[in-house]
């Protein structure tokens, strides 16, 4: 074994193979070496010398290569391998390192496929055409060669051996190979091939580059003697294609700490690949094929999209991503922000073209797929995270692309006749002119049937829509807009969707109107609503387009008059209206209270009644009333004399209860706060107002109310109303009662939803623009339904659980 | 301003959102009804008159 790959590691004379005709490359320069005029060719032609290096370092017998530009525009290139062989060829009667010079496709990487001792395995060569066309090329080359102890020399002129090898002298423990020439060019004779020798630092630093970090390992060291200060850059890397797409993306922001790399082999190919994702939209995929780069691609690059494709198309399905977000993705998607290097070394490759800008080799292409099919899939099971932002990102892709297209579809829908054509759902006005038509988007079925017979049709429109969805997994009843309705909904307003097709001039309807149920779930569809016109269409809002119907929550009658009530406050204001009516407040000291200065008193019970509700729910209110009224809450009075303080809360207390309920003792507690007690029936009752809450903002707050009306509380009243007296001693029982004579002979009816109002009462109290009141909408108010949204959409589900109960009231009293 | 995306600084051009590409990914949930309020969990009773079509099989 050991000696057959020795023997396979031989290389000497016999391993050239002899190809004929030199002279056809003076004469078609361009066939070998590329163009002679705009520095490509050039600049190949240091590359081929170059690949003789990088191959004698990937055959493992050399770790250095070194590149220089000389002050007379010549390049050496040197490496520390074994050395061309300088023994005489058999077959050519010459020293292999002169055939090898000046015979046309002879080199040791010619017969890669060959069992029988070939040179090396797999090797690059930009056209695989080897050093004696660099040779055929230059107005002289000299080779220099390090082998056996020993330096040996050769010079060739216009490609001919003008100097044969010879051994130069001793050198001891030097290896190596190093090849100067001047390329022929036309500013030194007119014969030339080149049109110049401007050879850039900075294209030959680039390819460098690649090369160093396709070759894992070998260093590679330009430098350019030809101006006053020399520069030199030393390439090195260990990291391999994962360092190359490193330093691709060293500017670009990644979405993932370090690149996937995969690397093995299949059939004899050897596959190497790195792959980041950063958060731009653009693609860059480089495919080398032994170190050559693939302008155009092929079956290595196709094996990669696949397996690519496949493998996130899996992980997307499997972990619920992709069911999530509803949404197809394709290999376009997949390699949106993606960064990649794909390296194959393949034995004989195929090219289809003499630049192989495009692999056509097709065992590349399934040992590719293979190798990343296998490899990815472990690598996402292996990263969970990492494959989830992935996926995320891509999923993220598919989605922009499909509403770009959804919104050019929907845009250019005719909208006439498809507004007429969407079955049982818009119905349109007469009216033609935007500024005098209307629109209503009206929650549930029975509501918008109201609502279509209702409505004036001249210039009002209705578009019903379902927000409720059963969710079957978690049992319960979610809110959406379904796509159609989104889909409606556009083609209804005119003005098209996206970013390049919406269109403000188009809007058929000037006044929008958002009609939904006062309930929870009603200004849920409401937050939808408002937040989609304000992501999607924020120029309907600007223009003051949108408006929130003002329906009734409460309808009332007294005898034959009935009224509208909005909400639970307007509710209040009539029953207070109708309860103080009649009434007069007789207080203690004898005085008495009516009429509007009734409904003053009045108004201040409710807004002390408001303030006490602020204070946390274990402080029993009228314990905390009481406090007020005795002073308790003033500012500095409970620090001047807290007992005396005490005192008299007691004996407010005492005041309000009944005869065999009083005995209320007021102590001091440790953390200067009041401790009330009484004994009913044997049982001490406590209760403690600590010193916190006394000193608190809703505490001074109180105090300033209680302070405005302490005169009218000091001693227990009544108010008397038809006859009958109620006994009041604080601001609540006043308001209590008063509600209470309010309610008296009112009949009352709560409407739970638009639909439980028939078609004349929504037009009475919705539609009729002489008696509704429409809320317009602004930015915002729109801007915080956002918010509200976003936090009712979290994927946490206990704070947003958490958030929904609290907010349900609130979300109720959200009139903008 | 934070676009409700990406959470980036939102750009007047496309606002509320960052970029083309935001309001673009906010657009296509909206167009495929991807935004879903939950609601409130139902009682067990109404809960049990739930039937799952995937699961409902039928009675011989």
């Amino acid at each position: 074994m050991a000696e057959a790959a020795k023997k396979s590691q031989e290389y000497g004379a016999d391993s050239i193979k002899v190809l004929r005709g030199l002279e056809a490359v003076r004469k078609r320069p361009g066939m070998y070496i590329g163009d002679t005029d705009d520095g490509s060719g050039l600049h190949h032609m240091v590359y081929e010398v170059v690949d003789n290096g990088i191959d004698e370092a990937l055959a493992g017998h050399a770790t250095a290569v070194t590149v220089i530009i000389h002050a007379d525009d010549s390049v050496s290139v040197r490496d520390n391998g074994r050395g061309i062989p300088v023994d005489i060829h058999q077959e050519e009667g010459v020293s292999a390192a002169e055939v090898i010079m000046t015979q046309l496709h002879a080199g040791g990487k010619f017969n890669n496929t060959d069992d029988s001792g070939n040179a090396y395995k797999v090797s690059g060569g930009l056209h695989g055409v080897g050093v004696s066309v660099v040779n055929a090329l230059s107005e002289w080359l000299e080779l220099t060669v390090w082998r056996d102890d020993k330096e040996y020399r050769a010079r060739f002129e216009d490609g001919e051996c003008v100097t044969h090898v010879y051994e130069y002298g001793p050198a001891p423990g030097m290896r190596g190979t190093q090849v100067r020439f001047l390329a022929s060019a036309k500013v030194n004779r007119p014969d030339g091939t080149f049109s110049n020798l401007e050879y850039s630092f900075k294209v030959l630093e680039t390819r460098l580059r690649e090369l160093a970090f396709l070759n894992s390992g070998v260093r590679i060291i330009i430098e350019d003697e030809r101006h006053a200060e020399p520069q030199r850059t030393e390439l090195f890397y260990e990291g391999g294609v994962r360092e190359f797409v490193k330093y691709l993306d060293r500017s670009k922001s990644s979405i993932m700490a370090e690149p996937i790399y995969m690397v093995g082999e299949r059939g004899g190919i050897g596959v190497e690949v790195a792959m980041w994702w950063n958060d731009s939209y653009h693609e860059n995929v480089l495919p080398f094929t032994n170190n050559i780069p693939q302008r155009d691609g092929g079956t290595h690059l196709a094996g990669l999209r696949g397996a690519l494709t496949r493998t996130i198309n899996n992980y997307a399905q499997s972990s619920g991503i992709a069911k999530k977000e509803k949404v197809d993705f394709t290999g376009d998607d997949a390699r949106e922000g993606l960064t990649c290097v794909l390296s194959v070394k393949v034995p004989d490759p195929k090219f289809s073209s003499q630049t192989k800008d495009k692999l056509v080799s097709s065992e590349v292409r399934p040992a590719v797929e293979n190798m990343v099919n296998e490899k990815l899939a472990e690598w996402f099971e292996e990263n969970p995270a990492n494959a989830k932002i992935i996926v995320g990102k891509i999923i993220e892709a598919a989605l922009a692309r499909e509403a770009a297209r959804k919104a050019r579809e929907l845009t250019r829908r005719k909208t006439a006749m498809d507004v007429a054509s969407l079955p049982g759902k818009l119905a349109d006005c007469q009216e033609k002119d935007p500024a005098l038509s209307e629109l209503f988007i009206v929650e549930g079925d029975s509501a918008g049937g109201s609502a279509k017979q209702g409505r004036s049709r001249k210039n009002q429109a209705v578009l019903p829509l379902r927000g409720k969805i059963l969710n079957v997994e978690r049992a319960r009843f979610d809110r959406m807009l379904a796509s159609e309705t989104v889909g409606t909904l556009i083609t209804a307003l005119g003005t098209g969707i996206g970013r390049d097709e919406f269109d403000i001039k188009k809007l058929r309807y000037h006044k929008i109107i958002i009609m939904t149920d006062a309930d929870v779930d009603g200004a849920h569809i409401r937050t939808l609503l408002l937040t989609f016109f304000y992501r999607q269409m924020p120029e309907i809002i600007d223009g003051g387009y949108l408006y929130i119907a003002q329906p009734p929550l409460y309808k009332v009658a007294r005898g034959k008059s009935e009224v509208y009530l909005k909400d639970q406050a307007a509710f209040e204001d009539y029953l207070i209206e109708m309860g103080t009516d009649g009434a007069v407040l007789r207080l203690g000291s004898g005085e008495e209270i009516a009429g509007a200065d009734l409904q003053r008193v009045v108004e201040g019970a409710r807004q002390f009644r408001r303030v006490l509700e602020a204070f946390p729910t274990h402080y029993p209110r009228g314990i905390l009333e009481q406090a007020a009224l005795a002073g308790a809450f003033d500012a500095g009075k409970a620090d001047l004399d807290l007992q005396a303080v005490a005192d008299t809360v007691a004996k407010r207390l005492d005041g309000v209860a009944v005869e065999y309920e009083r005995g209320w003792t007021g102590r001091i507690t440790q953390d200067h706060g009041i401790r009330l007690s009484r004994v009913l029936r044997g049982v001490e009752e406590l209760r403690t107002l600590d010193g916190g809450v006394l000193r608190s903002g809703e505490a001074r707050r109180l105090s300033h109310l209680a302070g405005t009306t302490r005169d009218i509380y000091a001693r227990p009243g009544q108010l008397v109303r038809k006859e009958r007296e109620v006994p009041i001693h604080g601001p609540v029982d006043l308001l209590r009662a008063v509600l209470a004579e309010g309610e008296k002979g009112l009949s009352l009816q709560r409407y739970k939803g638009l639909g439980e109002m028939n078609p004349e009462q929504l037009w009475e109290t919705t539609l009729d623009p002489e008696a509704r009141t429409l809320l317009q909408v602004k930015v915002d108010d729109v801007a915080d339904a956002d918010d509200i949204f976003t936090k009712l959409m979290g994927d946490v589900v206990e704070p947003r659980r958490e958030f929904i109960q609290q907010n349900a009231l609130n979300v109720e009293h959200l009139d903008f | 301003m934070s676009c409700p995306i990406c959470q980036k600084e939102t750009d007047a051009k496309y606002r509320p959102f960052c970029s083309r590409r935001c309001a673009d990914i906010d657009l296509g949930r909206w167009l495929k009804g991807s935004y879903v309020i939950p609601g409130p969990a139902l009682e067990e009773e109404e809960a049990a008159h739930i039937v799952d079509p995937r699961q409902e099989t039928p009675k011989h």
